[in-house]
């Protein structure tokens, strides 16, 4: 099976800071891969890579047309939810506005925020802004999807429908890529995980191998601290 | 000489501010650009000169006071002396009704001519204001020949231009600007030698006489100053004065002889007409005249509004030379004040290019507002958060799309409490562009109160006029806004 995903040996300084020094990632049709690390690991600077936000220095980015949803979202403040989700598919694509519009809102539907299609995003609340977020990088139909910490902001009620929801697209055919810090989110719902530690690949496997029996010292010092976080929670 | 210069500068200095003591007269008058009347000495500009210098001084000496000179702006003359800033005031005064309404007025004591300068070419086409029909005729504000120019407008359908000196009239005469100056025989002489291939008719197109003003509660000083002019016609000391500068005529003469005449009455005296009536006369001009500064306001605005959008884009995208010259422009028209950016437009740019008034004031209000606009646009630009930039990115949004349907909307929204804040100023800002001699709200309400004599109902309206333009502007903004901007949850 080829890959949706293939980047080898990413290398991105920023000024004197070396973040990435010789990063691959790999991902295949229907993975939902999870890049874990302290904060400064490289998580997220990954994730721009791969959506050609930024260029890497050395290495090379095979990858799909990739939507991304943003750990704050950044919708866009003048446009209602549905318009959030409907703009590029209008112009982008030039799809009818008609059609963008049934489209979208059987998106928003399926998120299950269908009722809140003509709030404006100051009126939402993080859970809600979020799914509207995903609807807009959904609408163009990407192969690849890229998420920056979609937990961070979710009560677990919330986690756990979100984490239905990106089974859900990962099985309809969809690869998904996502960084987090929380354990349990990446051992209930994704299928390989990426542990990063100062700009390198510690290890990775599958989500149960590498959290319950971590290889590497980068790994466990990562689960301490983390574990540590929840507990003072 | 040095020590004397101190010394004679600090009495001046002093004399400014110390009580006014009953040795001096303070006399009043405006230096600006008054040859003959009352002007700085070209040799040594510490002195004025003129003759009504010298009639100041004339009287001074007969009251046994020193004179001291107060420099007041020509067109506020009569309020000056209703306030009692000075005790009597001469600079080429005009005797008009209502002027002796509201101030206690002289003799008169110099008669004047309003002649019709054209140019040499014109001499033939342009004998009267009746040849003059649909052409730009000029003249010195709030003076009989400006009354004189708005009858002929209304007769004649001449269109009246008002200046505030007596230099313009005649230089824009030269250029093409207006195709006839009316003002008095004195002031015409003057240009004429100073402008060339000017030519004035010697007919008059009226008479007029100069007088001196005091306020009303100094009536017992204005009886001694028409005693002392009595006298000095009679013994020739007036006709010696206006005969070293130039101006005497033998009109004066018969002048002279109905002043001696006890029972002489003023031309003014007679015709009194009502604050109603003066109100209803000008009324419809002061509507005009703010139907005009509303038109050049929105003008200049959208002006403003385009170029400062250009602007902002190309410092928010250019490159770095780009930047470099739009920051410069920028700098230069906020830097520098607008009045001065008006008179190079107009008069400056007059050698290359000859901008009629209300285009040249339009330019210079649209390019000056859109350094400032300009600002507020780069600052909303750069407010938009990035992150959204990248989703717009991601999505496979062009730069172009991202600025026109993300970036730009957004930025509007956030501009648009600082524009309809400068809008409001540009509005008030707009009456510099008298000194164009486009004649706005602000200065068509100063030629109504210099004519009734009273800025108290000229102001009001004037006033009513603005907010009524202001006000609508504001509510609307704000409406937008609160459509903009719903409650938070």
């Amino acid at each position: 099976m080829t890959p949706v995903l293939e980047a080898r040996g990413l290398r991105l300084r920023r000024g004197a800071r070396e973040i990435l020094r010789g990063v691959d990632v790999r991902a295949e049709a229907g993975g939902i891969v999870a890049l874990m690390g302290l904060s400064g690991s490289g998580k997220t600077t990954i994730l721009r890579v791969i959506a050609g936000l930024e260029t890497p220095d050395a290495g090379e980015v095979r990858a799909a047309k990739a939507g991304m949803v943003f750990q704050f979202h950044f919708l866009f403040e003048h446009l209602s939810a549905i318009e959030n989700v409907m703009l590029a598919p209008t112009h982008v694509q030039r799809v009818s506005r008609g059609e963008a519009r049934e489209r979208a809102q059987s998106l928003l539907d399926r998120l299950g925020i269908g009722h809140r299609a003509s709030a404006l995003p100051k009126e939402l609340s993080g859970g809600e802004a979020q799914r509207v977020a995903i609807a807009r990088a959904l609408a163009v139909d990407p192969p690849l999807l890229l998420l920056d910490e979609p937990t961070a902001s979710l009560d677990p009620a919330r986690r756990n429908e979100l984490g239905e929801i990106l089974q859900d697209l990962a099985t309809s055919g969809r690869t998904l890529v996502m960084t987090s810090h929380d354990e349990d989110f990446v051992r209930d719902f994704a299928t390989g995980v990426i542990i990063l530690a100062d700009g390198l690949v510690a290890e990775s496997g599958l989500p149960a191998e590498v959290l319950n029996a971590p290889k590497h010292a980068a790994t466990r010092q990562l689960l301490q601290v983390e574990r540590s976080r929840t507990a003072t929670r | 000489m040095r020590r004397r210069t101190l010394v004679a500068m600090l009495t001046l200095a002093l004399a400014g501010v110390a009580p006014v003591t009953a040795q001096t007269l303070r006399w009043g008058g405006d230096a600006e650009g008054g040859a003959p009347f009352v002007e700085a000495d070209p040799n040594d500009p510490n002195k004025l000169v003129g003759f009504d210098v010298e009639i100041a001084e004339l009287i001074a000496r007969k009251l046994g006071r020193t004179p001291q000179f107060v420099q007041v702006q020509f067109a506020s003359l009569d309020q000056s002396a209703r306030r009692g800033d000075f005790d009597i005031g001469l600079s080429g005064i005009e005797d008009i009704p209502a002027r002796r309404q509201v101030l206690a007025v002289s003799v008169p004591y110099y008669e004047f001519k309003e002649v019709l300068t054209v140019r040499e070419a014109d001499r033939d086409r342009y004998r009267s204001l009746a040849d003059l029909r649909g052409r730009r005729v000029a003249t010195l504000g709030g003076t009989i020949a400006y009354d004189l120019l708005l009858e002929a407008q209304r007769t004649y359908a001449i269109t009246a231009v008002s200046y505030d000196d007596d230099v313009h009239p005649y230089s824009d005469l030269a250029l093409g600007r207006v195709d006839a100056v009316v003002l008095d025989h004195v002031l015409a002489d003057r240009a004429m030698r100073r402008t060339d291939g000017l030519v004035t008719h010697p007919e008059a197109l009226a008479t007029g006489y100069y007088v001196i003003i005091t306020a009303r509660e100094n009536a017992e000083l204005r009886d001694r100053v028409d005693q002392i002019l009595r006298d000095a016609m009679r013994d020739g000391s007036l006709e010696t004065i206006f005969r070293k500068w130039n101006v005497w005529t033998d009109d004066q003469l018969r002048l002279y002889e109905r002043v001696a005449n006890p029972s002489f009455e003023a031309v003014g005296s007679s015709a009194a007409t009502s604050a109603a009536t003066q109100v209803g006369r000008y009324l419809p001009s002061l509507l005009r005249a703010a139907a005009l500064t509303l038109v050049l306001s929105c003008a200049a605005m959208a002006l403003a509004v385009a170029l400062g959008m250009a602007i902002a884009i190309g410092r928010v995208y250019g490159d770095g030379v780009t930047r470099a010259v739009l920051t410069t422009y920028v700098e230069v028209m906020r830097g520098t004040p607008v009045l001065l950016q008006l008179f190079v437009i107009y008069y400056g740019l007059a050698s290359v290019v000859r901008l009629p008034a209300f285009l040249a004031a339009l330019l210079g209000l649209g390019l000056n507002y859109a350094a400032y606009e300009s600002e507020i646009y780069r600052s909303a630009l750069t407010a938009v958060p990035r992150g959204q930039l990248e989703a717009a990115r991601i999505l496979g949004f062009t730069p172009l799309q991202t600025l026109r349907l993300i970036r730009a909307p957004q930025a509007f929204r956030l501009a648009l409490a600082p524009m309809t804040n400068d809008f409001v100023a540009l509005l008030k800002d707009s009456s510099l562009v008298s000194v164009l001699t486009v004649v706005e709200l602000t200065k068509q309400t100063q030629i109504f109160a210099a004519n009734i004599g009273s800025w108290l109902i000229p102001g009001l309206l004037c006033a009513a006029l603005y907010l009524a333009m202001s006000l609508p502007l504001g509510y609307l903004a704000r409406r937008l806004e609160h459509r903009w901007t719903l409650p938070t949850p």
